[in-house]
């Protein structure tokens, strides 16, 4: 089988997967094998949406959740690569920081968070302050281990080129640290999406989190569906987009499979 | 002229200090080939070290042209035995690193680059990555990058080990006719006998550990050979090949004694 016919193949059976899903969970809960309580359907699920877009709830709760998890997700990592790559330079201070941030890193965010509702209020900070925190563990991690485990050869190279400190940095220490980075991304990602959600989950006034909490108090399952599968939506979203920065980080990674 | 004058060293250990190189005296010339052989692990790697301005002795010093190597230096271009090119960089970004470095204009580096990487058969391969490419092409890169800067001391830590025995003669015999053609000083690290020989006007036979200069053999007759690979056939190469491999034996049995 050729690699065309083999991927038209592998689409073909996706979408026939979809379908038995969302033609199943129709039929399912239209002829009552399906429970409404524990189960909806699609056009249950277009209706939730249709409703909160009525009540002009759907923008700012989509909104709101996907604000604070790219805000989340930038200022992290970038917290994150700038301490990953300059602690490693300090040898003193490396050592004495290194601790505290172990044991940060070791503490569950779902008990940190309340925490941050308490500093930065019930709006949207503390749900960003949340993601931060965990995004710029899943960066710095990475990108601090890469940073102290340099390739000694390409630095002896450069020096001996006559290279000073910064010009090691900016090319050896850094690009070194990309993939790194590439992968504390693609970790980041998922976290900062989580670090927003929990944030809403403990304390908050709107959101798809919020909205999800709310449905299920309510047993609006309809509406709990609609926030989850909005959530996986986002997430996919979020997850190509930040593959799709591969060959602009690692660029020589990508090079010769044109 | 490369010159190591009375050069000891010796790492630092837990308790104790620890002499790898003692007392060591030889130098190179312009348009010579100096190789220095020795056991391995008798620290030939780390008098290159001092050369190339990585680490300063201990005792003696390394002069070029009879000021003492206080760091890097411009002049002194090295050759490591393992692969030093930036794998996220071009071959031609690879060989105008140096130049880069020294804050060449771009126009300028790119120029000099270019035409290196031509003259050392990389032709075709500017824009790709240093992964793209055999292991005898990514050491013409990188002798291209170490040539950019224009040393006139060239210093080699075992280079062409990790090469096909094909691919080394070649690659041996290109670095000669460079150094040769440049009148440069070549100071080459190695453990293969034959690659001393082919190559050197001198060679430096070491001890082993701590280091002490065992013997110096003049070898008259390489550069008189058309290439590199035709030394070993030379009537005079089988006994050169004896003496040093039995200045070095002594230390071999030496060791299996003490075992």
């Amino acid at each position: 089988m050729n690699i065309s016919a083999h991927t038209a193949l592998v689409f073909a059976g996706r979408a026939l997967v979809l379908a038995v899903i969302l033609v199943g969970a129709e039929l399912g809960i239209r002829y009552g094998l399906l429970s409404r309580l524990f189960f909806s359907s699609p056009t249950e699920i277009l209706g939730a949406l249709t409703t909160q877009y009525e009540q002009g709830t759907l923008f700012s709760n989509v909104g709101i959740t996907v604000m604070e998890t790219l805000l989340g997700l930038i200022a992290g990592s970038l917290a994150g690569i700038a301490v990953g790559l300059v602690l490693p330079q300090m040898r003193t201070m490396s050592r004495v920081i290194e601790p505290l941030l172990m044991v940060l890193n070791g503490i569950p965010v779902i008990v940190i968070a309340p925490l941050f509702i308490l500093w930065l209020g019930l709006g949207l900070p503390s749900k960003i302050g949340i993601s931060v925190y965990i995004v710029f563990f899943a960066m710095f991690i990475p990108v601090y281990t890469a940073s102290l485990q340099l390739e000694q050869p390409l630095v002896d190279a450069l020096r001996v080129m006559g290279a000073s400190k910064t010009q090691i940095f900016w090319n050896v220490v850094v690009p070194s640290a990309m993939p790194s980075v590439y992968t504390g991304l693609k970790i980041g990602s998922g976290l900062a999406l989580i670090g927003a959600v929990i944030g809403e989950f403990v304390a908050s006034r709107a959101g798809l989190g919020h909205m999800i909490l709310y449905a299920s108090g309510t047993l609006d399952t309809p509406t709990l569906y609609f926030g989850i599968i909005a959530l996986a939506v986002f997430a996919a979203i979020l997850s190509f987009a930040v593959d799709a920065m591969g060959p602009l980080l690692v660029h020589w990674r990508f090079a010769d499979e044109k | 002229m490369l010159e190591f004058r009375n050069v000891s060293f010796s790492f630092s250990g837990r308790r104790d200090e620890v002499e790898v190189l003692h007392d060591i005296s030889f130098s190179c010339g312009a348009d010579e080939i100096v190789a220095v052989v020795g056991p391995s692990g008798c620290g030939k790697s780390t008098l290159l070290s001092m050369a190339n301005g990585l680490r300063r002795p201990s005792g003696g010093e390394v002069l070029l042209d009879d000021k003492p190597v206080a760091g890097p230096n411009r002049l002194i271009g090295m050759l490591f035995q393992q692969n030093t090119l930036l794998p996220w960089r071009s071959v031609v970004e690879n060989v105008e690193l140096g130049l880069e470095i020294r804050s060449e204009s771009k126009a300028n580096r790119r120029d000099k680059a270019l035409t290196l990487i031509r003259q050392y058969g990389l032709g075709g391969f500017e824009r790709k990555y240093p992964h793209a490419l055999s292991g005898g092409m990514q050491k013409r890169a990188a002798l291209a990058q170490t040539l950019a800067m224009e040393p006139g001391v060239l210093l080699l830590d075992e280079p062409f080990a990790a090469l096909d025995a094909q691919t080394r003669v070649v690659i041996e015999n290109d670095v000669v006719k460079i150094c040769r053609a440049g009148k440069r000083s070549m100071v080459l690290v190695t453990h293969d006998i034959a690659e001393a020989i082919s190559m050197a006007d001198r060679v430096v036979v070491l001890s082993r550990r701590p280091a002490t200069v065992k013997e110096v053999f003049e070898i008259p007759f390489s550069r008189h050979a058309k290439s590199v690979s035709e030394v070993p056939a030379m009537p005079e190469f089988a006994s050169y090949f004896k003496r040093i491999w039995g200045t070095l034996d002594i230390s071999v049995s030496g060791m299996g004694e003490a075992a």
